[in-house]
Order: C-alpha cells, then sequence, then structure tokens
C-alpha cells in the first residue's frame, strides 16, 4: 500500500502552481518601463505608477517581498468582509468551489495582505465548520452529490482519501475474502479506451 | 501576461490525472524560448542602466522579467518531474511493457527514462536475497496457495514456472498458484474469482 | 492501513484448537507448532486455525468474551460510558470475523454473537466519529484513544491526520505583518534567536 501523505506543497507540486496562478487586484508602486503591454487596456510603453490592475500571485510574491514594493497588493474581493460574514453564518452552506478552487490555498497567500489580520482567522474557523459535512460526506451518511461540488481542491481531496479508505473497510466488513484486484491505472486505461471506442461508432 | 503558456501546460497536466496527456514539445519549446529572451532583454537592460536617475527604475522592469523566467523554470520542472512521476507509477502498475496508446504519448527522453528505470528494478529485485524477490506481487497478505481465475482476454499461450503451458482464451477459468498469476490479474488479463 | 494488512496483523493472535490428528513440532520462523495430539487442545495462531478448520481437521474452541452473556455485559457497559471501555481482545474485530466466518458451528449462538459484535462495533464507530468532528471543531488539543482497537482508530485515516496537517499548515504559514518595519525588525528577532540558541549551547560545553 503507499504511503498516505497530506498535502503540502512544494515547488513542484502541480496544485501550488495553479493556487498561485490567481489574480490579485494591485496598485503599481512604482512606473516600470518597457512593461506597458501588460496591461490590455492601455497603449502606453510603460506601466505607470498608480494603475490599478490584476497581477498573478507569483508575480506578486516576487516583487512584494522587497523594501521599496513595486505592487502594492489588495485582498481579493472573496475574502474580503462582506464575504467572511456570509462564511462565518454558516459555512457549510457556501459553494467554496465555485468562490475559488483553491479558497484555503489562496487564502493562506493573501492573508498577509490583509492589515488587519481577520482572513488568518476566518479560513481556519471556515476549514473547522465544514469538516463534519466532509466527513459525514465521506462515510456515506451523506450522499447529497451538490454538497460533493461544493468542496474546494483542499476538501476535495480529504474527501476522495477518505472516502477510498472507507469503502475499503465495508468491503472487508461485508466480505468474507478479499480479491486481488487490477491495478488502478489500468483499470481507468481500460475504461478510456471504451469511452474512446464507444465515440468511434 | 507572463506565465501564461507555463499555467496552460500545467493545466493540461493536472486535467489528466493518472493518464498522460501527449508530450507537448511545442509548448515546452516556445517556453524555452521565453525564458531565453526574458533573459537577454534583462542582459542588455542591465547593462544600460545606470545606479542613479530614472534608469534605476529599468531595476523594475528587470524584477518583472526574472519573477517571469523563474515562474517559467518552474512550470518546466514540475510538468517534467511529475510526467516522469506517474510514468514511474506506470512501471508498477502495468508491469515492463505500456500499452501502445500510452507508449505513443511520450517523448523519446521519457521511453528511454522508462526503459532505463525498469531495467534498474528488475536488477535490483534480482539482487535481494539468493534468488531475488519479485517486489511487484503480494501487495495483500496471501491466504492461500492457489486462486480461481477468470480470463479476460484472448491472451494466447502461458507458460507457467513448472514448464506446463495454458492457453489462455477469453473467459476461460483456471486455477493457478498465486504468485503466477497475481502480475495478470494486476494487469486485467485475469479476474480473480473469490 | 488498509484492513487486509490489519487483519494479517490480527491472525497472530492465539487461539485454542482441538485438532483431529496426530502430528510432531512444526518449525516455522515465527515459533514452533504444536505437537499436536488429535482431541488435545493445543495453542495456535488465528492464521494456522482458520486453515486447519477450512481444511476440517480441527475444531475450534471460542476465545473466552465470545458468547452472548458476557458481550451483552460489555455492549451495555459501552452503552453507559462516554469514553470507550477495554475490548476483551485488541483484534476483536478480526478475531470475530473470521471465526464467524470459517467456524460458525464451533460457536454457541454464532449468529446472535455476531449481531452483538456488531452493535458493539457500531456504537464505538459513532463515538469515534462524533468525538473526531468535536476535535476539529473546537480546536481541542488532544483526543484520549485509550482502549481503541488498531482497526477503529485505522476508521479515521487518512481523513483526521491529514485535517490536522493541513489546519497545523493554514496556522503557520507566514502570519501576516501589520507593517514594513516591524516586519523587518521581527526578522531581526527571529535572527538574534537562533543566536542565543547557539550561545547557551556554547555554554553548555
Amino acid at each position: 500500500m503507499p504511503l498516505s501523505v497530506s498535502y503540502t506543497p512544494n515547488y513542484y507540486s502541480l496544485e501550488d502552481i495553479l493556487a498561485t496562478q490567481e489574480r490579485i487586484p494591485c496598485r503599481v508602486a512604482q512606473t516600470i518601463p518597457k512593461m506597458g503591454h501588460l496591461n490590455s487596456s492601455s497603449v502606453d510603453v510603460d506601466l505607470q505608477e498608480g494603475t490599478v490592475m490584476e497581477f498573478p500571485l507569483w508575480l506578486v510574491n516576487e516583487v512584494c517581498v522587497s523594501r521599496v514594493p513595486i505592487l502594492n497588493p489588495d485582498l481579493p474581493k472573496i475574502y474580503k468582509e462582506s464575504y467572511r460574514e456570509i462564511l462565518k453564518a454558516d459555512a457549510c452552506a457556501v459553494d467554496l468551489h465555485r468562490l475559488n478552487l483553491h479558497f484555503y490555498e489562496l487564502g493562506s497567500y493573501v492573508k498577509k495582505f490583509d492589515k488587519k489580520n481577520d482572513v488568518h482567522q476566518s479560513i481556519i474557523d471556515t476549514f473547522r465548520s465544514r469538516f463534519r459535512q466532509l466527513i459525514n460526506l465521506a462515510d456515506n451518511s451523506i450522499s447529497d452529490p451538490m454538497v460533493q461540488q461544493r468542496l474546494d481542491t483542499l476538501e476535495r481531496k480529504l474527501f476522495n482519501d477518505a472516502y477510498k479508505a472507507r469503502v475499503k473497510l465495508n468491503i472487508w466488513l461485508e466480505h468474507s475474502a478479499t480479491v486481488i484486484e487490477a491495478a488502478n491505472m489500468v483499470v481507468n486505461h481500460k475504461k478510456r479506451k471504451r469511452i474512446n471506442l464507444e465515440e468511434l461508432l | 501576461m507572463f506565465g501564461e503558456k507555463g499555467y496552460n501546460l500545467i493545466k493540461e497536466l493536472a486535467r489528466s490525472e493518472d493518464n498522460l496527456p501527449p508530450y507537448n514539445s511545442d509548448l515546452v519549446n516556445e517556453i524555452s524560448h521565453e525564458i531565453t529572451k526574458q533573459f537577454e532583454e534583462n542582459r542588455d537592460d542591465a547593462q544600460n542602466s545606470t545606479i542613479d536617475g530614472s534608469e534605476s527604475l529599468l531595476l523594475n522592469t528587470i524584477r518583472i522579467r526574472n519573477g517571469a523566467s523563474k515562474r517559467n523554470i518552474r512550470c518546466l520542472m514540475a510538468y517534467h518531474y511529475n510526467r516522469l512521476k506517474c510514468l514511474r507509477t506506470m512501471r508498477w502498475e502495468f508491469g515492463s511493457i505500456l500499452p501502445p496508446d500510452i507508449k505513443a504519448n511520450l517523448s523519446s527522453d521519457e521511453l528511454e527514462w522508462f526503459s532505463n528505470y525498469s531495467k534498474t528494478l528488475v536488477n535490483y529485485m534480482k539482487s535481494i536475497g539468493e534468488d531475488g524477490i519479485n517486489l511487484a506481487v503480494d501487495l495483500k497478505p496471501p491466504k492461500a496457495l492457489y486462486i480461481e481465475v477468470q480470463c479476460l482476454v484472448d491472451y494466447g499461450r502461458f507458460e507457467l514456472s513448472d514448464g506446463t503451458m495454458l492457453l489462455l482464451k477469453k473467459n476461460s477459468r483456471h486455477y493457478l498458484p498465486r504468485s503466477e498469476c497475481e502480475e495478470l490479474i494486476r494487469q486485467g488479463v485475469f479476474k480473480h474469482i473469490s | 492501513m488498509d484492513p487486509d494488512e490489519l487483519e494479517f496483523l490480527g491472525e497472530k493472535s492465539k487461539i485454542m484448537i482441538i485438532p483431529t490428528f496426530n502430528k510432531e513440532n512444526i518449525h516455522l520462523i515465527s515459533g514452533d507448532l504444536g505437537p499436536f495430539r488429535a482431541s488435545l487442545p493445543s495453542q495456535v495462531p488465528l492464521w494456522v486455525a482458520t486453515l486447519l478448520k477450512k481444511q476440517k481437521r480441527c475444531k475450534i474452541i471460542p476465545p473466552d468474551w465470545m458468547n452472548v452473556e458476557y458481550l451483552e455485559a460489555l455492549k451495555e457497559q459501552e452503552k453507559q460510558t462516554s469514553g470507550f471501555t477495554r475490548m476483551p481482545s485488541d483484534h476483536y474485530m478480526v478475531e470475530a470475523k473470521l471465526l464467524l466466518d470459517c467456524a460458525p458451528d464451533d460457536i454457541p449462538n454464532a449468529d446472535e454473537v455476531k449481531v452483538i459484535i456488531k452493535d458493539i462495533w457500531d456504537m464505538r464507530m459513532s463515538k469515534i466519529r462524533s468525538s473526531v468532528t468535536k476535535l476539529v471543531k473546537n480546536s481541542d488539543f488532544y483526543a484520549a484513544v485509550d482502549n481503541l482497537t488498531i482497526m477503529e482508530i485505522n476508521s479515521v485515516r487518512p481523513i483526521l491526520p491529514h485535517a490536522l496537517d493541513n489546519l497545523f499548515r493554514m496556522k503557520h504559514i507566514e502570519q501576516p505583518k501589520p507593517s514594513q518595519n516591524s516586519n523587518v525588525s521581527s526578522f531581526l528577532m527571529s535572527k538574534r534567536a537562533s543566536t542565543s540558541f547557539q550561545l547557551s549551547n556554547n555554554e553548555d560545553y
């Protein structure tokens, strides 16, 4: 059995690359020569100081670390107070998937742009309140596909792993002997082949 | 915006969970060229800028480009690394021979890496103990020496380690030593009947 | 871990059997078995017991706890406490499942026994689930897992450890810094902390 490790972002992790691609609203703090082309609504050669536009998070992280920042980032609106209030009221009812695919990961990155430091607690509380729903979902005690649709990427991974383990346990409890099965990749490969074949017909 | 190409490359890979999309050499080349271009532009700007005066603003430009290059490099590294990781799992799941449609999606370097990995693995398994151990079997604690299996495909002739020849036809049933057929079950040739 | 692997661990526990054959000692890596004398009770690992039973070469003597009276009392006890009762065996589920599966004829009231064990298991599983959700929700610092068996603990894997890992990560990724100035000073402070650690090390020598 492969070791089951919890998700921790690293240099090579696809999830982290996708999460850091999210766009952050910023104010340009110093004119950046020759970079006017980044702003599609202007024809200037240079990107002028004071321009307000969105930059991907990885770029913001890259140029905000120095003492003289080039960009002044703002919080994306889903982490602002009005959204935090909604999450506080009933986190389970919120469609995190639609809010942002990488709600927790992105939140952990952008919380440093929040001067009042409220985002930090907000995402932790959101995760805590939604955990019960997650564990019930994995136990199959609620089987509403809509709930599953509303999970963000991190929750979805937790759910999938937990669900697989639960199915294994149930099979063990119900059957007298476990059978050797075809490898996952082999099964999926066969399925894809069948689908491709059906499309051809 | 910078980094869009790298993002597309990663998105393409992330979308296909345990399947490998065709190696996207066009996009990989475009990103490499972008990195070279950014490096050259930065080099030229760095040579032309002076410490004082308005040209010091060029430092901003250089930092932005440098960030973009680093991002591009990260995307390329992650693309290749994760493909190899998937390929390594495939060696354990499919065995040493990959289905032709999967093979068609690999770059020539990846094919070479796969056959080298396969060789290394076989040599390692041979080197354990006196007779070697096949690490790809007995993934679950075995219960019995013999198991009943059903053949799912027309596989053809199959030789057991004691020299017996079997003709494996679709839907034929066999009672075989577990150690002899576990790999074929994993590869989807047999189905284990309990 | 997979339940199959836990079953494998549980199969090492000892069970009494009454063999129907004679045989001298069998020497195995894990220890000697036998000698076996027909109709004289002998102690063997669970996996040997099930194997012999399947070959109809022994009768199994069920463990002391595998009877309706004892289990009813245990069930009542489990119902009364909010915590977990100590189970008669660390692998009670594995033993019950394997023995009830291969030797229902050797266990008195096998069907009833099966139902009570299932009840106890279900009760404990729902307790585990509610305490796990409470643990995460209230951010308690620890959870007592006394008297839980390995199969039960495994039922909250991987979700509980992974959820706690992620919570830990959310709590510890760089805390927001109020202003640029304090940013610099906190950097200096962390540096100072590491030097003072080295100093105190030097003093020890």
